[in-house]
């Protein structure tokens, strides 16, 4: 019985020798994981895989030479990365808060305004917005693609500008990328963009001796700022930094050379709409002071395999806090983020009242006009209400909810809604005049949907009344054509 | 018969390849008080740097700080423990970007600035700072620097692992 019982199981040799077998397959996975990264520790050199060329747009051909870069760039089409207040996804901006399609009405603005979506879908997402008319100039395309600079070379800058958006849908496909930021031999960061080199110009500065850190930042104000359309013809895009970056500079520069974008339909207010003045807002912050730049938090340091490099996905932070943050501030992610969030939801909190009291004012000076009142009566309202806008939307179109400079963005909505208040005092006095010594039942603008149905008699009435004068001038050029001709 | 053979064989190929990761992991070297063996795995080479370039370097040795010295059982009990968690994170590629040190290693490292610097601490920490901080929550800079991360000194110098095929003599490094 004891001799047989071995052979009787024969299965405790086979199982024991699965055993070695399993034992050596996984030691051989160890084995050759512990090689791999052993060879990751001989530092890797970077090389070109071939030549890039000049004004070369195709970003994949960048991304040969340079995959972890160019694979990170292309995350940018993550559509999941949504924040509390910003991010990446699909918003719509007018739906999030239907106040704001009043205080734009008479500007594109207020039919369309989405979240911008990462840099992946540039082209794709100005392509789209419900702001494009045919009379949009070729300006719009500058910060969209890398195909610019090629057609800026080709057909000078002042005439790219002055063309029609239209007439470069063909030429214009690759998104912001890789050629928007750097060299094509070097890889050095430049400025392809004449706005920022002429806008350092004016303010007595060189750009060409801002050191690697300050580019950095430099790459992104090519067109994270405020700025403008300059001439009603050449549409040459302008940064109103002359007088310095901060929101009292900027209304100095406006108010001294008259440009205005448009008038408000509701208040006939001039008005000015402020874009992402992100550079602008950020240099007033605490990271800008301590020499932080852009890209220390948006696109930082990361190592994979043992190769660091620049991780070229940009978003918020809020999605890196441990290679952004927490490289210098020594919390938990958590408390991190929790910190972040509470600046942000006062700023935004800031911001709601602002836009409460400034969507009542324009609704208020449109009663006043309702009642008669004259365009002399109101200029003082309309002034401070423009004002009072401007320095909001210096703080509400600038990204990062107030994050890049919590005290200055505080200090812009107190001025804000301390000037939207003042103006709603005084137009309440010309409504008394008139009156109407009751404050205003304001209408329900509390959807999209109503808030657009409510400026739409508005709009109309301003587009009629601006075709009308134009039609005037015409007929008075054609009834007098010497007198043209004299002058 | 043959079956037993079967088994001998393959139990001693799995003995043999055993002894090959222990030696190209250099396992060995994790029960000496070297740097070295510190960065065996590169991710630590910043840590490894800027412990290099500190005046900690000329007296202290990782294990001076990061591992206790109360007693030998505690201090390999310990190298056991925080090795096998290094070693399981690093082979599936779980390391953070960041590096921090856990409440454990914390107080480890605490009780290490005290057992060295008693003198000093004698005269200061017995005041109001004594149970709520850490002398590191102070002297941030000691000896690692202020920037933390994988990537913090990717051109640093530090000693190259030494080839698993043993050097032949007269050959260059």
């Amino acid at each position: 019985m004891n001799e047989t019982a071995p052979r009787s199981r024969p299965w405790i040799g086979w199982l024991l020798f699965g055993a070695a077998g399993v034992g050596v397959f996984l030691l051989g996975m160890l084995a050759s994981s512990v090689n791999d990264r052993r060879a990751e520790s001989v530092p890797a050199r970077l090389q070109f895989m071939q030549p890039i060329a000049d004004y070369e747009a195709d970003n994949a051909k960048w991304g040969q030479s340079f995959p972890r870069e160019y694979n990170s760039w292309e995350s940018t089409k993550h559509l999941d990365e949504n924040t509390k207040h910003g991010g990446s996804g699909d918003r719509d901006y007018l739906a999030e808060n239907p106040n704001l399609v009043v205080m734009w009405a008479g500007y594109p603005f207020a039919n369309d305004f989405k979240q911008a979506r990462g840099h992946y879908h540039a082209v794709e997402d100005v392509t789209k917005t419900g702001r494009l008319n045919e009379k949009t100039p070729g300006t719009c395309w500058t910060c969209k693609s890398p195909d610019v600079p090629r057609l800026m070379a080709a057909k000078g800058v002042a005439e790219f500008y002055a063309a029609k958006f239209h007439d470069f849908d063909k030429e214009v496909v690759n998104p912001i990328g890789c050629a928007d930021c750097h060299d094509n031999k070097t890889m050095a960061l430049r400025i392809s963009r004449p706005a920022l080199k002429e806008a350092f110009q004016r303010m007595g500065k060189d750009i060409a001796k801002a050191s690697h850190q300050e580019m950095r930042s430099l790459v992104c104000a090519q067109c994270h700022v405020e700025y403008y359309f300059k001439g009603k013809k050449e549409k040459y895009l302008t940064f109103p930094w002359d007088n310095g970056l901060n929101v009292e500079n900027m209304e100095a520069y406006y108010e001294k050379s008259g440009h205005v974008d448009w008038t408000h339909a509701v208040s006939g207010a001039k008005m000015i709409k402020m874009q992402h003045p992100d550079y602008e807002v950020y240099s007033h912050g605490i990271h800008a002071y301590r020499g932080v730049s852009c890209a220390d938090c948006h696109m930082p340091y990361k190592s994979e395999g043992g190769i660091k490099f620049t991780d070229h996905q940009i978003r918020s932070p809020l999605y890196s806090v441990q290679n952004s943050c927490q490289v210098c501030h020594r919390w938990g992610e958590d408390e991190i983020k929790n910190r972040v969030q509470a600046i942000q939801d006062k700023n935004k909190e800031l911001l709601t009242r602002a836009e409460k009291a400034i969507t009542a004012a324009h609704l208020e000076i449109g009663d006043a006009m309702k009642r008669g009142a004259t365009d002399a009566q109101l200029e003082g309202v309309r002034k401070s209400i423009s004002k009072a806008q401007m320095d909001w939307d210096y703080v509400a179109a600038n990204n990062g909810m107030g994050f890049h400079a919590p005290q200055e963005c505080a200090r812009i909505l107190g001025k804000a809604i301390d000037g939207a208040q003042e103006t709603r005092i005084q137009v309440a006095m010309i409504r008394a005049q008139l009156g109407a010594p009751e404050p205003l039942t304001l209408p329900d603008v509390g959807t999209k949907e109503k808030a657009q149905a409510f400026i739409k008699p508005f709009v109309a009435a301003q587009k009629a009344a601006e075709k009308a004068k134009e039609e005037a001038e015409k007929a008075r050029a054609a009834t007098k054509p010497a007198k043209v001709v004299q002058r | 018969m043959w079956q037993k053979r079967l088994i001998a064989v393959s139990t001693g190929a799995l003995v043999g390849l055993a002894g090959y990761v222990t030696s190209i992991s250099n396992a060995s070297s994790y029960l000496s008080d070297d740097p070295k063996a510190c960065i065996n795995c590169h991710i630590m080479a910043p840590q490894y740097a800027t412990w290099q370039h500190s005046s900690h370097a000329r007296a202290a040795t990782c294990n001076d700080c990061h591992v206790p010295h109360d007693s030998t059982l505690r201090k390999y009990a310990y190298k056991a423990k925080d090795g096998s968690r290094h070693a399981f994170m690093f082979t599936f590629r779980m390391e953070p970007q960041v590096i921090t040190a856990t409440q454990d290693s914390k107080e480890v490292i605490q009780q290490n600035c005290i057992r060295c610097h008693s003198t000093v601490v004698s005269e200061v920490a017995f005041g109001v700072h004594r149970d709520d901080r850490a002398c590191a929550d102070c002297h941030r800079e000691v000896p690692h620097g202020r920037i933390h991360s994988l990537s913090s000194t990717p051109n640093a110098a530090v000693p190259p692992l030494e080839p698993a095929f043993p050097k032949q003599q007269g050959d260059r490094p």
